[in-house]
């Protein structure tokens, strides 16, 4: 009896966790022409970046990693790749706050703005390690 | 043991081991945002009441466990217990909650729909929704524990987000399957705000950003019977909610009854700790591979 719950729990984690293959970018997470244009008003104040490594660390990592280059297994975007990097701060922001939550990225509207400038800051600071 | 006590609490209180954003402060009303998914959320809170002149105090505990089964769809377990002065202290039932966000993108209210099962006694004491007509505190636990209550209530929560502040209105119904006296209406609206914005490069326990700032106002709307305000208990509540660490939380809120249905007053305390990916922590102790 405990046997065949064990095999029943261990497979129902198992077809959770199967949908974790690689990742491919959701062509439908489209961004709204204005929220694209919005320019990041904490761009000349470098230094909250540090908050925004802080956030990171807290929100991101479990998806994305310490270092933004993503988990395959959360089909989570490679934060360090030239087709996140090229994204402009309004289309960050936007897909901060909104997340897809079909595609398992959360929103993150829960973080006040300022914060989650702050993590747009800390993401254009990703860069791949040699 | 109280020694033991102390210890362990002072040990989550200063522990910080995984890592989550801030909680709601809130303790009857619902926001828009849901548990992310695979995480789990184990919250101990309890509900103290003041009692009136020839009522009794009571303390009523209870047991949260939230998951995020998906971005949109989060489910909840809860087990709750009651003790009053003078009285006995029992187990109260069970209550399994479920929320689903219809909606996919933040909008400017961001409706979401609640469903949830109770199969509590009468003695019940959390007052995790306060519906109806006000309730009857003079009886005891011995005659309210035998009366069991299979019962479904339904929300419609809307939340906004507006220059920082969170915005909520919940609009309950809700319907007692083992008797015949009608649905129940209540409601509970609230405001919240982080004290600071802008997140410190430092880590810190007291920075101002750690700490959530509300209010909320909640009660009930009557029946089907006999809609309105009529004989019905309502409260004002500020409420704050701190980020001990980074996956610890703790939340308070001094309600003020302001109806004569009403407690003079209820106290609540939230205790919560969020373990992040759970589902693949569970995954990996059934060999998994990482």
């Amino acid at each position: 009896m405990r046997c065949w719950i064990l095999s029943a729990i261990f497979g129902l984690v198992s077809i959770m966790l199967a949908q974790n293959s690689a990742y491919q970018p959701d062509p439908n997470w489209r961004v709204p022409q204005d929220a694209a244009m919005k320019p990041n008003p904490l761009a000349r104040k470098p230094d909250a970046a540090a908050g925004g490594k802080k956030l990171f660390l807290r929100n991101c990592t479990e998806c994305h990693g310490q270092d933004g280059s993503g988990l395959v297994k959360k089909h989570a975007a490679d934060l360090q790749l030239p087709v996140v990097q090229n994204q402009s701060d309004g289309t960050l922001f936007w897909k901060i706050t909104n997340g897809n939550p079909d595609r398992g990225m959360p929103s993150f509207s829960k973080l006040p703005e300022p914060q989650r400038w702050q993590l747009v800051l800390f993401i254009r600071k990703l860069k791949p390690e040699n | 043991m109280r020694l033991a006590y102390i210890a362990l609490f002072a040990f989550s209180l200063f522990a910080s081991v995984t890592l989550q954003a801030q909680e709601s402060p809130y303790f009857v009303t619902y926001d828009h945002h849901l548990e992310e998914p695979g995480n789990l959320e184990i919250e101990t809170s309890s509900t103290v009441g003041v009692p009136r002149a020839g009522q009794h105090w009571f303390f009523a505990p209870y047991l949260e466990l939230e998951y995020g089964v998906t971005g949109r769809w989060t489910s909840e377990l809860y087990l709750e217990g009651q003790s009053t002065a003078g009285d006995s202290t029992i187990f109260t039932g069970w209550r399994i909650e479920n929320r689903f966000r219809p909606l996919a993108r933040e909008h400017w209210i961001n409706p979401v729909l609640y469903l949830e099962y109770e199969n509590i006694n009468e003695a019940s004491r959390i007052r995790k929704e306060i519906v109806g007509a006000a309730p009857e505190l003079n009886e005891s636990n011995a005659e309210l524990r035998a009366t069991r209550a299979h019962e479904l209530e339904t929300r419609l929560i809307l939340s906004s987000t507006a220059h920082d502040w969170n915005i909520s209105e919940n609009f309950i119904v809700e319907k007692n399957l083992s008797e015949n006296e009608g649905f129940e209406f209540g409601y509970a609206l609230a405001v919240a705000r982080p004290l600071a914005t802008l997140a410190s490069g430092k880590n810190c326990r007291f920075c101002r950003e750690n700490f959530i700032a509300g209010v909320e106002l909640y009660g009930g709307l009557g029946t089907t019977q006999g809609f309105g305000l009529h004989d019905t208990a309502h409260y004002a509540a500020p409420a704050i909610s701190w980020q001990i660490s980074d996956n610890t939380s703790l939340r308070f809120s001094p309600a003020i009854g302001l109806t004569h249905g009403s407690s003079p007053a209820l106290l609540r305390l939230g205790y919560s700790y969020e373990i992040r990916g759970f589902s693949t922590k569970l995954a990996r102790l059934f060999g998994a591979k990482p």
